[in-house]
């Protein structure tokens, strides 16, 4: 099946190509919106049907031969640029994620009145970019098309957001503007220092020169901060973490979808991939100070999260809360964490996406998300309240549910060597219950406010996208083992338990 | 016993169904609820005499890896867990039967029947896990089912707080659990009680760790029994609907505590000071809880603090070495609480009020209700030949057999409280000359009743010594390492038992007369009422202070952290303006910049090519 990750990435683009070529106020535009993300997530589905999860290493490889660059310095060797393209277990489980979520949010979408065309021509590039970031083999493309994510959110965020909709576009672009041009000197100095920007080669390459032939102990650690930084913006880390609370509380709610369910997970997947790839020694070095942040990250959002008056604030400060688990599993760097961490993107990505999804419901009935203002739905829109409920509890780390098994599974990781630190994260755990509830209830339960009389309940699109996202949710919190047996987390790595 | 996983599939079959059929389903949700229930605990029975006959068995699967570690699920059967099924299906399926009568006029009856069936799978699987995961997996299962029930009445304020509350309080302790088995994770290698065992009695593990791993995991069954600290939930979790009452937080899920500690015995019994801190907070909750217990107006709420000073009374047996005891009083502790909040739950149903000082009289109109009350009455204040008498002395016996005296005398005395306070709620509910138009319950809330208080009555004969210790004898059949003692006590200890009951019963009667006007409002009263005030002390201390963190990270984020961001992006605004200010369009700066780069890059290439 050669080629079929060229196509994956490039299925977006036929709705862009599509939309670009129709009236603006045309009635089917939306139809073709939804379209142009059925297909890639049927390709994706194709990938997943085909992966052999029994081979170890990269599949469903394109590698090309694409320009040099010549300089110089050594006009006699060019630097060769190739297009290379291949996943692994981890990547494999990141499209699907992404294919899925983003066709779901196209269907949130389906509420966006103005500028219908140019928002989903937009929504297809995006994705474009997002599919095209997880299969890339080679740093060079990865970089090009985290760039792509970046303009098509820019547009998205600043012409679709809410009140302050600029200032969240342009908090984004410079943060993570920053972020990239970290990551960009990283990739320049391997490029330069080992001729290739090929994933694989890269890491095999640094993992066989530990006696550091190539690049110093001292570099490698450089390196690795710059990664851990440019990374850690995108995750993020606090207090890197500002421009994302604006873009979770001001971009149209289906982008959020987007960015909480998948973009924050690029954050994770190159710190798994990159750092723990390419720089093991160094991550194990700092080790106990990733783990902090990681607790740092965890109890910081949780306590601001509780205090929090505007139910997407509560949703904002809980993702960062949520990715100090993900820091705290790569900080444990034995395979239950690592596992606990791949675990936590995805399993975050299903439940932030379902909790935004149904925010999205929230504000199109009641028009409000100040959860002062809410109360008592449950007893108009049953269904929307089990669903959130359901959601909430997820979101709060309930056994059966995906939450539970990523938590539990990075915390046991962090307590083999740091049962100190893990002790003091483990506050977390209580304090997500206690703002989670506080929120959903919030909602939910109480007396009902007489201005919500005559509510409808979920739509059958909007019931039939959350329970999707329910059902894997649930699914993954009681066989684990669809996700571990695709992840093949030792193997991934080549790392030991 | 192959039927021994149907168990709990039984009742998800029942949750499903309901879930799905919920809207066609209506008020038939409560008999298909009965009918699964009542097979699982056809199941349960025959669990139980293979158990007798066939002895213990473990079944596992594998359920998914950590590298080389797999982790399995399972179930598990040995004497302690049959027991505690048929208990759990039992009481689930009386209380099944019971609601069918008690919410009949709610119309959400359906939802009600299905998060009923969602609990008896969970507690069920928590009680078959032979592995600590999974246990805990199921732990917080029920905790979530009982956050759902308390909450039923979802529009009552009340019932939010509670059901919040009680999720949050029982989470306290369920992390201490879980951090005793990342602990236990990393001294042993795995999840599986057998292993686990296997290396404390090894002694793989040191004391000090092995006392730091009980005590967490007594956190935990701390949190879910109810037991001081952290008992504030279970009263405030009577705004659930009565039935719930009596089968969650009376009779399984609050006893899952105590089943916890009674599961990990063979870790706690190598821990002489775990084994002390049961004892003790087992010992003071029991007395602690009793004396609220004594002024309380609220029917059920007294009865709430009831069942945690009698699950005080079973932790005080496990920590002083009763285990037959401990299991024991749980197992008649579950029958006669549960026929007490079915009563109390007839009664409500008849009366629609919750204040004891508002009803009287009530034995003519309900004399049925009234008849099965006093039973449960008098077994859990241990009147002789009744099942809490044999329990009561067991655990009395167990406790100085231990040599704790001061213990003893708690646990002596509170004996005499649990009479008085129980039989003052009887007095004031049911005797007096006051008459109201109270109709007796139906039949389907009578039958469950009666067959509880058949269990009241009889479920002490099976460990006496007069007819043989067959419970103790039985429980030593386990497959893990315990040691079940046979506490032989003086002749005075039942007989003052006995007589402190009894006193405590005639001293109720002497003042449910004067009660009837009110009790009077003495400062010890008042304390006692407001239950020590230990809700308001939370409420200033844990409650506001972690709200204060919250409040000083949120304005440091504001100001401190967003602050500089501002900062940094205006920074990059201005580099920005400045940029382009030097693109005005004058050919003269073009010109300017284009020379001073060129002269800047001339002198590099100088430089480094070492021109110079």
């Amino acid at each position: 099946m050669g080629g079929i990750l060229t196509i994956l990435i490039l299925s977006p683009l036929l709705g862009v190509i599509v939309l670009s070529l129709m009236p603006a106020n045309h009635s089917s535009v939306k139809m073709i919106g939804v379209f142009g993300t059925v297909l890639p997530l049927i390709v994706t589905i194709g990938v997943f049907s085909l992966y052999d999860r029994t081979l170890s290493g990269i599949q469903f490889m394109e590698s090309y031969q694409w320009f040099e660059l010549m300089t110089a310095i050594s006009p006699n060797e060019p630097y060769p640029v190739t297009y290379d393209l291949g996943i692994t277990g981890l990547s494999l489980l990141f499209l699907m994620l992404s294919a899925l979520i983003t066709f779901l949010a196209s269907l949130a979408a389906l509420r966006i009145q103005e500028g219908v065309k140019g928002f989903y021509m937009l929504f297809l590039l995006l994705e474009f970019g997002i599919l095209g970031v997880f299969s890339s083999e080679n740093l060079f493309l990865f970089f090009l098309f985290f760039e792509v994510t970046l303009v098509a959110m820019f547009l998205l965020i600043g012409k679709w957001g809410g009140f302050e909709r600029e200032k969240a576009a342009f908090s984004f672009l410079v943060y993570n503007g920053i972020g990239s041009i970290l990551l960009l000197i990283v990739i320049i100095v391997l490029f330069v220092e080992f001729r290739t920007m090929n994933i694989s080669e890269l890491t095999s390459l640094l993992q066989e020169s530990a006696s550091y032939e190539f690049l110093s102990g001292n570099t490698r650690m450089w390196l690795f901060l710059l990664l851990l930084l440019g990374f850690g913006t995108k995750l993020p880390i606090v207090p890197l973490h500002t421009w994302m609370v604006r873009v979770h509380i001001e971009a149209p709610i289906a982008v959020v979808m987007i960015h909480a369910g998948v973009l924050l997970k690029i954050g994770a997947y190159g710190l798994i991939r990159f750092g723990a790839g390419f720089f093991p020694e160094q991550l194990k070095e700092t080790a106990v100070i990733l783990a902090i942040l990681g607790v740092i990250n965890l109890l910081y959002g949780a306590f601001i999260a509780l205090v929090q008056t505007e139910l997407r604030a509560v949703l904002a400060y809980s993702s960062i809360s949520h990715m100090g688990i993900v820091i705290i599993g790569v900080a444990s760097f034995n395979t239950a964490g690592l596992q606990g961490a791949v675990f936590q993107t995805i399993s975050h990505g299903l439940i932030a996406a379902l909790l935004f999804l149904l925010v999205g419901v929230i504000v199109d009935r009641f028009q409000t998300t100040k959860l002062a203002d809410l109360g008592g739905v449950a007893s108009q829109t049953p269904l929307f309240a089990g669903f959130f409920l359901a959601a909430g509890l997820a979101s709060l780390g309930l056994p059966g549910m995906s939450g539970f098994i990523s938590e539990f599974l990075a915390f046991l990781g962090l307590f083999e060597a740091m049962p100190v630190i893990g002790s003091v994260g483990v506050i977390g755990l209580i304090l997500t219950a206690v703002y989670m509830l506080r929120a959903v209830l919030a909602v939910t339960f109480g007396e009902r406010k007489p201005q919500f009389d005559k509510q409808k309940d979920l739509s059958a699109v909007e019931l039939v996208s959350s329970a999707i996202l329910l059902s894997l949710i649930i699914w993954i919190g009681v066989y684990p083992a669809v996700l571990s047996n695709t992840l093949q987390m030792a193997r991934t790595l080549g790392i030991g338990g | 016993m192959d039927v021994v996983w149907l168990i709990p599939i039984l009742p998800l079959l029942s949750f499903l169904i309901i879930l799905f059929t919920r809207p066609n389903l209506y008020r038939k949700a409560g008999i298909v609820g009965t009918i699964f229930t009542g097979a699982a605990f056809g199941c349960a029975l025959l669990v139980l005499f293979s158990n007798f006959a066939e002895g213990n068995q473990l079944v596992e699967a594998n359920w998914f890896s950590i590298d080389s570690v797999v982790l399995t699920v399972g179930v598990e059967v040995n004497p302690l867990n049959a027991l505690m099924l048929v208990i759990v299906t039992l009481v689930s399926f009386l209380v099944h039967m019971y609601s069918i009568g008690y919410m009949a006029n709610d119309e959400r009856i359906a939802t009600f029947f299905g998060y009923l069936g969602l609990f008896t799978f969970a507690m069920t699987g928590l009680v078959l896990s032979p592995n600590l995961l999974q246990l805990y997996v199921f732990w917080e299962l029920v905790g979530v089912c009982s956050f759902l029930l308390v909450g039923f009445y979802f529009y009552k304020p009340e019932a939010k707080a509670a059901a919040k509350k009680a999720f949050i309080v029982t989470r306290i302790g369920d992390i201490g659990l879980l951090v005793a088995i990342f602990l236990l994770f990393w001294q042993t290698g795995s999840f599986e009680l057998d292993v686990i065992f296997e290396s404390v009695l090894a002694g793989d593990i040191t004391p000090s760790m092995v006392t730091l791993i009980a005590i967490l995991i007594f956190i935990g069954a701390v949190g879910k029994s109810g037991q001081f600290p952290l008992h504030t939930w279970l009263p405030d979790a009577m705004e659930g609907p009565t039935p719930v009452s009596a089968l969650i937080h009376a009779a399984t899920m609050v006893a899952a505590g105590v089943y916890l500690v009674a599961v990990m015995y063979p870790l706690f019994s190598s821990s002489e000071t775990a084994m002390t801190t049961v004892a003790i907070t087992g010992g003071f909750t029991a007395i602690f809880a009793a004396t609220i217990a004594l002024v309380q107006r609220d029917i059920k709420r007294i009865l709430a603090y009831s069942t945690i000073s009698q699950l005080g009374y079973m932790m005080l047996a496990l920590g002083a070495a009763g285990y037959t005891a401990g299991i024991f009083h749980l197992t008649t502790h579950a029958f006669f609480k549960a026929l007490l909040f079915l009563a109390a739950g007839s009664v409500i149903h008849a009366v629609h009020e919750q204040d004891i000082f508002k009803m009287g009289g009530l034995r003519k109109q309900l004399p049925i209700t009234a008849a099965l009350c006093l039973i449960g009455c008098l077994s859990i204040s241990g009147f002789p030949l009744l099942a809490g008498f044999f329990s009561k002395d067991e655990i009395l016996a167990s406790t100085y057999a231990d040599g704790r005296y001061v213990l003893f005398t708690m646990a002596l005395l509170t004996a005499f409280l649990t009479a008085f306070y129980m039989f003052r709620l009887y007095f004031l509910v049911f005797a007096g000359n006051e008459s109201s138009k109270a109709k007796e319950s139906s039949r389907i809330m009578l039958i469950p009743m009666f067959i509880l208080g058949v269990l009241s009555v009889v479920g002490g004969y099976i460990q006496t010594a007069w007819f043989g210790t067959f419970l103790g004898d039985w429980l030593e059949t386990s497959p893990y390492p315990i040691t079940v003692d046979h506490p032989t006590a003086p002749i005075w200890l039942p007989i003052s038992a006995i007589l402190l009951s009894l006193a405590g019963i005639g001293l109720a009667w002497m003042y449910a007369k004067k009660l009837r006007y009110g009790e009077r409002l003495n400062p010890v009263h008042r304390l006692l009422f407001h239950k020590y005030y230990i809700d308001e002390f939370y409420r200033v201390t844990i409650v506001k202070g972690t709200r204060v963190i919250g409040y000083f990270w949120m304005y440091f984020d504001r100001f401190i952290i967003e602050g500089g961001a501002q900062a940094l992006i205006g920074l990059v605004k201005r580099m920005a303006r400045a940029g382009s200010d030097i693109q005005s369009g004058q050919v003269q700066t073009y010109g300017t910049v284009a020379f001073s780069g060129l002269v800047v890059v001339l002198l590099l290439i100088a430089v480094i090519g070492g021109y110079f």
